[in-house]
């Protein structure tokens, strides 16, 4: 579904970035990327959305290319970032009907499909208001059912539970979990560990750039530990092994 | 408070003119457009101080030395209050960092006066830009007393105070009313779009002494000058009293009740501030809508109307950038109103008329147009049109197609006025559409050139991407300086060459926007902005 493959990307002046990053994220896969501040996930995802370009490497989407078919591309995936700034001067309605316009999404298709995951995330009585009234975890249900609404095959979400309410994150999941059941794939950074652990079968630990660790959840966390420990353990001494291949690397 | 408000207008003062950008950013490309930004605004600092020496010498030269000081201070003000008014509601009661601030144990009067403190700060400059080159041709040509130096030097400062003060009333009246109503932004833009006409028409009493005076008018130029100052702004005649007597005790004076009146409408403002801004930034949710039937729109249609959403939704955007075809239809209706012998006041009689109406109209519809910060604009909400399945010719083609369509219909009524007021034959008819058309088209795709290549998509307030950035500057002049390339032409070329210039003009215009929009349409959004 989405295969990086030796991506770099390093911006000017700055010593942030990522280097050499593969991945593979195959349909029905929930992949937490997982690292800390600055370590360049949104960088990664952003590449992968085809929304920054990037140095070297390749990255596809259903085998295709995203810099030379990234309209193709984009209409099989949706992109949420960590904070989603949405047009603030529309209402919530406008914004979703822009969206499935863009998408072409056919009029009873959006319909249904903005009413059923509107009441989900019961957002709906708010959708003829503007984005500006929206707080953060409303921004982030709208961001989410716009998505929804052209029902993409990849979903790339940066850091997609802040911000929203206890109910909202439980639906959330069961959104990620219905994609992936019907062939979808979703490649998601977080900081909370414990959902990771818990949602995702795959896992993808990045620090300064540079994955240190990947693979299924059972091979990265076995033996009764926690990806928490796991993941403290691999970002301590990445260091030392910085010769070695990332674990489980594919 | 002295402190806060020294913090405050540090903080305001900061980033003036990107200067901030400029010493601190480690990207070199951002460097270098915050180092060309700087250096576009040096020449036309460069320019007016030319443009201002050059009048302050012909005024001399005439023999109206004496109403030289009192014509730069009314330049000056004129300047301040028309720009002033477009900004004063969107500089000082922003919402970009509002409740940062109100959870800051801040005085509000700090946070006002940290804004007026920027607002004064560039009113400054420009006054500066006004009077120092012209009084110092006046100096040298005159050869006044010290008396005028000393009064010049103790007053300067106090120039910009009253406009400032009138600017911010007038645009504090406006953010008032707008912050009352649901369509702010729109109701602002409407107000000081309507502001804006009423001083321009208001001092039209000027340009018409410019451009017409006559002989016995002449012998006596100088008192005449002054008093059709003093019917403009009467403040100005003053300190130009002031100046010229090399009076420094009535400088003071002057000084002394600009800052008086200065200070009562800081202290209005300050009282004032919190009021407007909550109202303003007050959200109505009314949490009640249900679902209905959803209309669908084709993707070109559905950009456009998202352009215009985005427009309308700004008063300061909105307000820069209409007030070119507003004039366009004002100047139209005057001619309607008052027939062909309306031009005959305006203009000197050696101009034909005729011959320039084509290119005035075309120089007021391509004024400062949308395109030029429309991709600016976008601003933080860049991501979602990158991450749409969208080529950068669709995404281009909607804030093209949204800024012609703005134009298309005060094009249509001016032309509809002037066809009336005017009845030319059918050969000027095709130029009087022709010229305002094509100069407008090239305009809107040079303005989306530009923009690209000089992106600002972070930013605090929307007044540093409409009013003070790059692509502004540039995509705003091009029309002006274009439309005085065809007047200049018009006015040199010899007659029986008319046709050919104009078709030339014209051709040249489309020709330049077809090959601006393939370049437009090539550019890699993705990796340059």
């Amino acid at each position: 579904m989405l295969r990086i493959e030796h991506v770099t990307k390093h911006y000017k002046g700055s010593d942030k970035g990522i280097t050499d990053l593969s991945l593979h994220i195959a349909p029905g896969d929930i992949y937490a990327f997982i690292g800390h501040n600055g370590a360049g996930k949104t960088t990664t995802l952003k590449c992968a959305a085809g929304i920054q370009g990037f140095d070297s490497g390749h990255i596809w989407i259903d085998g295709l290319d995203v810099r030379k078919e990234s309209m193709e591309c984009k209409r099989r995936m949706a992109y949420i970032p960590d904070n989603p700034d949405l047009y603030e001067y529309l209402t919530g309605i406008q914004y979703l009907n822009f969206i499935a316009d863009i998408f072409q999404v056919e009029e009873k298709e959006r319909e249904s499909r903005i009413g059923k995951y509107g009441e989900a995330f019961e957002i709906t009585a708010s959708l003829g208001d503007l984005i500006s009234t929206y707080s953060h975890g409303m921004k982030q249900k709208l961001a989410l059912l716009s998505a929804l609404v052209h029902q993409p095959r990849l979903w790339l979400l940066d850091e997609p539970f802040v911000g929203l309410d206890p109910k909202a994150a439980v639906i959330l999941k069961e959104i990620m979990r219905e994609v992936c059941r019907s062939g979808g794939a979703i490649f998601f950074s977080t900081h909370v560990l414990e959902v990771a652990e818990k949602l995702c079968n795959k896992v993808a630990i990045i620090r300064d750039g540079s994955l240190v660790a990947c693979g299924g959840m059972d091979e990265i966390v076995g033996q009764g530990r926690s990806l928490e420990s796991i993941f403290m353990e691999v970002v301590e001494h990445a260091d030392a092994d910085q010769d070695h291949e990332p674990a489980g690397a594919q | 408070m002295l402190t806060q408000i020294r913090i405050m207008s540090r903080l305001e003062l900061s980033n003036l003119f990107g200067w901030n950008v400029m010493r601190f950013s480690r990207d070199r490309r951002q460097k270098r457009k915050a180092a060309a930004m700087m250096l576009l605004w040096l020449l036309v600092v460069l320019y007016m101080a030319f443009y201002m020496g050059a009048l302050s010498y012909g005024l001399v030269r005439l023999g109206c030395g004496s109403a030289v000081p009192a014509y730069l201070v009314v330049l000056s003000g004129l300047l301040i209050i028309s720009f002033g008014l477009l900004k004063a509601g969107g500089l000082i009661f922003r919402r970009e960092g509002y409740e940062i601030l109100c959870s800051l144990p801040l005085a509000r009067t700090a946070v006002v006066m940290g804004r007026l403190c920027r607002m004064y700060v560039e009113d400054l400059a420009l006054t500066m830009v006004v009077m120092v080159p012209g009084l110092a041709v006046y100096a040298w040509l005159v050869r006044p007393g010290p008396g005028f130096y000393l009064t010049a030097v103790m007053t300067v400062w106090s120039v910009p105070l009253l406009p400032m003060a009138g600017a911010i009333l007038i645009g504090g009246v406006i953010a008032g009313i707008a912050s009352g109503m649901r369509r702010k932004g729109l109701v602002t833009a409407g107000l000081s779009v309507l502001m804006v006409v009423a001083v321009l028409v208001g001092t039209s009493r000027l340009s018409a002494l410019e451009g017409n005076p006559d002989p016995e008018m002449l012998q006596r130029m100088a008192q005449s000058v002054t008093a059709v100052l003093g019917r403009v702004y009467p403040p100005a005649v003053w300190l130009g009293e002031a100046l010229t007597e090399g009076s420094p005790l009535l400088g003071l004076c002057w000084a002394g009740m600009s800052l008086a009146v200065s200070a009562g409408v800081a202290a209005g403002v300050c009282v004032c501030f919190d009021g407007i801004c909550r109202r303003l930034n007050r959200d109505s949710a009314r949490h009640d809508y249900r679902m209905g039937r959803l209309k669908t729109d084709s993707m070109m249609l559905a950009l456009c109307k998202r352009e215009f959403r985005r427009y309308f939704s700004s008063g300061i955007y909105v307000t820069n950038t209409i007030i070119g075809p507003v004039l366009g239809c004002v100047f139209s209706g005057v001619l309607l109103a008052g027939g062909k012998d309306v031009l005959g006041k305006m203009l000197p009689t050696v101009l034909k008329a005729e011959l320039l109406i084509p290119f005035v109209m075309a120089m007021l519809f391509s004024m400062m147009i949308p395109t030029s910060v429309s991709i600016s604009m976008e601003g933080k909400h860049w991501w979602i049109l990158k991450s749409l399945p969208l080529s950068a010719k669709q995404i281009l083609d909607g804030k093209l197609g949204m800024s012609l369509s703005l134009v298309l219909p005060f094009y249509l009524a001016s032309e509809l006025m002037l066809w009336i007021a005017l009845k030319p034959g059918p050969g000027e008819l095709i130029w009087l559409l022709l010229i305002p058309a094509a100069l407008t088209v090239f305009s809107c795709v040079f303005g989306i050139a530009v923009n690209l290549r000089f992106p600002v998509t972070e930013w605090d307030s929307e007044v540093s991407v409409v009013k003070q950035s790059m692509s502004a500057l540039v995509g705003g002049m091009s029309g002006l300086v274009l439309a005085f390339v065809g007047i200049a032409g018009a006015l040199l070329i010899p007659e029986a060459y008319a046709v050919l210039f104009r078709g030339g003009f014209c051709a040249a215009l489309l020709l330049g926007a077809a090959l601006l929009y393939g370049s437009n349409n090539r550019f890699d959004i993705w990796e340059r902005i």
